[in-house]
């Protein structure tokens, strides 16, 4: 019986967490903010991280974050925020940083617009992230309507 | 009596499981020789079936004209080692070699290879030699521009797909730094870091990593890493993966400092180390925890980037990696550092540049935000101001790592952001480094000590007094004693494994010491931190029991805190326990309790170390010292050190001496350490 209710529950676990996660299981889309490094800290007996547990990748398109990147090589500027949300979000309350780069960079953003990209994220922090449960899709899609209204980097909007 | 029931079924356990762990290995071992046998067949049926028609007749001969097979790069390329005369690939792998004996004949190795080349089958292209063997390809094509002609046309989706997203244009050495509390991170780690050619005007998030590891179960601990990791029993493959997790692992969750060495590898070698890579995709290395490890591995790909780098042979016994990187750097590799403080150094550094009320307030805000909009904090100088938000925002997410996410973290958290980002211009700095902490400048790992002292002996019983002297000389194999030279190394961090000394009187000698293992892990607690401090070690030492000294077997273990009141001044206090065997004692293991508590500090001119300790044993010997260290670096790899040792023991139950028995014993040294490698 037992058995049984805990097998139950975790079907519904999950199916709720495909509900919210488009890019599949264990992608990170539907994760809210701050869910990126939950209770990741080694304690004394953990085996080292310098060992290669986990998912084995070598580098492919394919298993990246476990998100689909639909063909494209590297990751999309979706992918990217997903898995870096977290320091995106520090990035961009502060107005600079290496994940504000590293997502313009996966976005295409060229060289000469990453400054304004910088600029444009920090002004509208509070669009991008309205609260502390917003999901990296939701991120995502709002960057897209606040870069859309921008005359420099519209282009780059899908 | 539940005691000894739960011991008994311990050992019985311990037994049973070692049972069935050789068993598992035999079981492997049969498996892996028969997938071994199967495989050669497979490869040698390939070798002799793969010859197209293309196959042109003077390759051979052109190849032998040359002895290509005895060129460094070929070498380099199959992983031999050898003195010329027989060769042994350091790849475990079948699927690594085209000829049967390829594991240990280059030469065999090389003809298949170039038969593989011109195989016909191109049914599954990804798995043509061609693709799979990419870099032996194209050193062949270059060493035989006019012979290796006439290919079948392969292409190769999965490899061309790959280096799309690992461009390798130029390549870094990263060292993330010791971690004090994990064991098995104590050494530190190296890896490899491929940047494409625009990754200044990039980020070099977007580079990839290259790790090689042990494949380890999810299930193994610590100690069983420990264990199969000395004695085999891991297999290690490489991955990669993009640079920005390794960040967010070392940096973040594990709270180690990186160092970034770019290194001068041209394109041109760039290239051929990832077209090697490639070919190594998969592939199993046996893996060892000292030798055969990350560091060592990454030095065979070095060499095979450049084939006039001596790198491996530096390193028989033990590829400490923190020695690898003092290897390349002195091939000369290196172009510079650059440090990406952890997410605790950063905390640190910002707690530094505030007083005891601004911290005291950056942890009441951590809890709750609403009185960023106090008069208290508003009075505050605005430049201190962004330092608090962004000591109490760094503060959040280090405690999200033990915690994970609860709403109340992530609702702070957001708060924070909030007010972070109100603030104009917002600035807070991270953590920078001083030369004097960059860890390759640090003392090497052996050390030799030469040691002149002086032996004191008192029985308070009889009144009795001798002193003796002594000459003592001492080997550790690797790694830091906290009062060793502390440049470059992380303060309150001890790990020495394989140490061993051996002492003259003038009419003895004897072994003085082995220590196997000896770990201690000084983490200071505070307002904000609250790390356990502890420590390990195990071996044989003298003791000195019934008027005597005595080979005595021990593990000793405690736990407790450590608090640094004062800059680079640290005071721990640590409840122990011991296990002790000698011939003295009347039960094989002899238990006791103790304590050990002192002062560590740190100075300009070197290291002063105050320790008192002491334990009960169950057949009531007692033991109480004092010790008194100062160590003078005299240069990198030189110091002096002075110790003062006392201690008093009582013994009055044992099988020896029924009576009670009252000793005092002091020790003088004055010891010189070199340190090498």
């Amino acid at each position: 019986m037992k058995k049984i209710t805990t097998g139950t529950l975790l079907l519904l676990a999950s199916s709720s967490a495909f509900a919210v996660a488009p890019g599949g299981g264990g992608c990170g889309w539907g994760n809210a903010l701050f869910e990126g490094q939950a209770g990741a800290a080694p304690h004394i007996l953990a085996v080292t991280t310098n060992g290669t547990s986990g998912n084995n990748t070598f580098g492919m398109t394919s298993g990246t974050n476990g998100c689909s990147v639909s063909g494209k090589i590297g990751y999309s500027g979706k992918s990217m925020l997903a898995s870096v949300m977290d320091e995106f979000s520090e990035d961009a309350a502060k107005g600079e940083g290496e994940a504000l780069t590293a997502v313009s960079v996966a976005m295409g953003v060229q060289p000469e617009d990453r400054a304004k990209f910088a600029q444009l994220t920090h002004d509208n922090f509070n669009t991008l992230f309205p609260n502390q449960d917003v999901t990296a899709e939701q991120v995502y899609n709002s960057l897209q309507q606040v870069m859309k209204t921008d005359a420099q980097l519209s282009k780059y909007a899908i | 009596m539940l005691y000894s029931g739960l011991f008994l079924w311990a050992q019985l356990f311990h037994y049973m499981n070692i049972k069935i762990t050789i068993w598992l290995n035999l079981a492997t071992l049969f498996l892996s020789l028969y997938s071994v046998s199967f495989a050669t067949n497979a490869a040698e049926n390939a070798a002799e079936n793969v010859t197209g028609p293309n196959f042109p007749e003077h390759l051979l001969r052109d190849a032998g004209k040359n002895a290509l097979w005895k060129n460094k790069e070929w070498l380099n390329l199959l992983h031999y080692k050898g003195d010329g005369d027989s060769y042994l690939s350091q790849v475990d792998d079948p699927r690594f070699f085209n000829a049967p004996k390829g594991k240990t004949n280059p030469q065999s190795e090389l003809i298949a290879s170039l038969k593989s080349f011109y195989s016909t089958d191109l049914s599954e292209p990804n798995n043509h030699p061609q693709c799979r063997f990419i870099a032996r390809l194209h050193w062949l094509q270059k060493q035989l521009p006019d012979s290796l002609t006439q290919l079948p046309t392969v292409n190769c989706p999965q490899y061309n797909d790959w280096r799309k997203q690992v461009p390798g244009h130029k390549a870094s050495l990263i060292f993330p730094a010791y971690h004090l509390n994990s064991p098995s991170s104590m050494f530190g780690h190296t890896l490899l870091r491929i940047d494409p050619a625009d990754d200044a005007a990039n980020s070099s998030w977007l580079s990839m990593a290259v790790n090689f590891g042990a494949n380890i179960q999810a299930s193994d601990n610590s100690i069983a890493f420990a264990i199969k990791g000395l004695a085999g029993g891991y297999s290690g493959t490489f991955i990669v993966t993009p640079y920005f997790k390794k960040i967010k692992e070392y940096n973040r969750e594990e709270n180690r400092d990186i160092w970034e060495y770019p290194l001068n590898l041209t394109p041109a070698e760039t290239e051929q180390m990832v077209q090697h890579l490639w070919e190594l995709k998969d592939i199993n290395f046996d893996y060892y925890f000292f030798d055969e490890n990350c560091s060592y591995r990454l030095l065979e790909l070095l060499e095979v980037a450049r084939s006039s780098l001596n790198l491996t042979n530096q390193f028989g016994l033990s590829a400490i990696p923190i020695d690898t990187v003092r290897s390349i750097d002195q091939a000369g590799l290196v172009t510079g550092t650059l440090y990406r403080p952890s997410q605790a150094t950063n905390i640190n550094h910002l707690l530094k540049q505030l007083n005891d009320i601004q911290k005291d307030l950056v942890l009441r805000i951590a809890s709750d935000t609403n009185l960023i909009n106090s008069a208290e904090f508003k009075q505050i100088d605005p430049a201190k101001q962004s330092i608090m938000l962004d000591a109490a925002y760094r503060y959040l997410r280090f405690q999200q790592n033990d915690d994970g996410r609860t709403d109340a973290n992530a609702k702070n958290s957001f708060s924070l952001l909030q007010a972070i980002n109100k603030v104009p211009n917002f600035k807070s700095p991270e953590a920078g480094y001083s030369a004097h902490q960059k860890p390759e400048k640090g003392h090497l790992s052996k050390r030799l000590d030469i040691i002149a002292g002086n032996n004191r002996i008192k029985n308070k019983s009889t009144a009795e007094d001798a002193n003796r002297e002594y000459a003592q000389l001492q080997f550790r194999m690797s790694f830091h004693s906290l009062d060793d030279n502390i440049d470059g190394f992380l303060e309150g961090a001890q790990i020495n494994i394989g140490s061993i000394s051996a002492r003259a009187y003038k009419d003895e000698v004897q072994l003085q010491q082995l220590d196997f293992i000896d770990i201690f892990s000084l983490s200071p607690r505070n307002a904000f931190f609250q790390p356990l401090s502890w420590r390990v070690y195990t071996g044989l030492e003298q003791q000195f029991i019934n008027g005597r000294e005595h080979l005595t077997g021990h593990v000793t273990g405690g736990a407790g805190v450590a608090y640094e009141p004062w800059s680079r001044g640290y005071f721990y206090a640590l409840a122990t326990t011991r296990f002790e065997s000698n011939s003295q004692f009347s039960r094989a293991l002899e238990p006791a309790l103790g304590y050990s508590s002192g002062l560590l500090q740190h100075f300009s001119f070197g290291t002063t170390q105050l320790e008192f300790s002491g334990e009960a044993f169950l057949n009531n010997e007692i033991r109480q010292r004092v010790k008194f260290i100062h160590n003078f670096p005299l240069a990198r790899n030189h110091s002096l050190q002075f110790l003062l040792n006392f201690q008093r023991q009582r013994n009055s139950h044992n099988n020896q001496t029924p009576s009670e028995s009252h000793y005092e014993t002091s020790d003088a040294q004055l010891s010189y350490r070199y340190f090498y490698h």
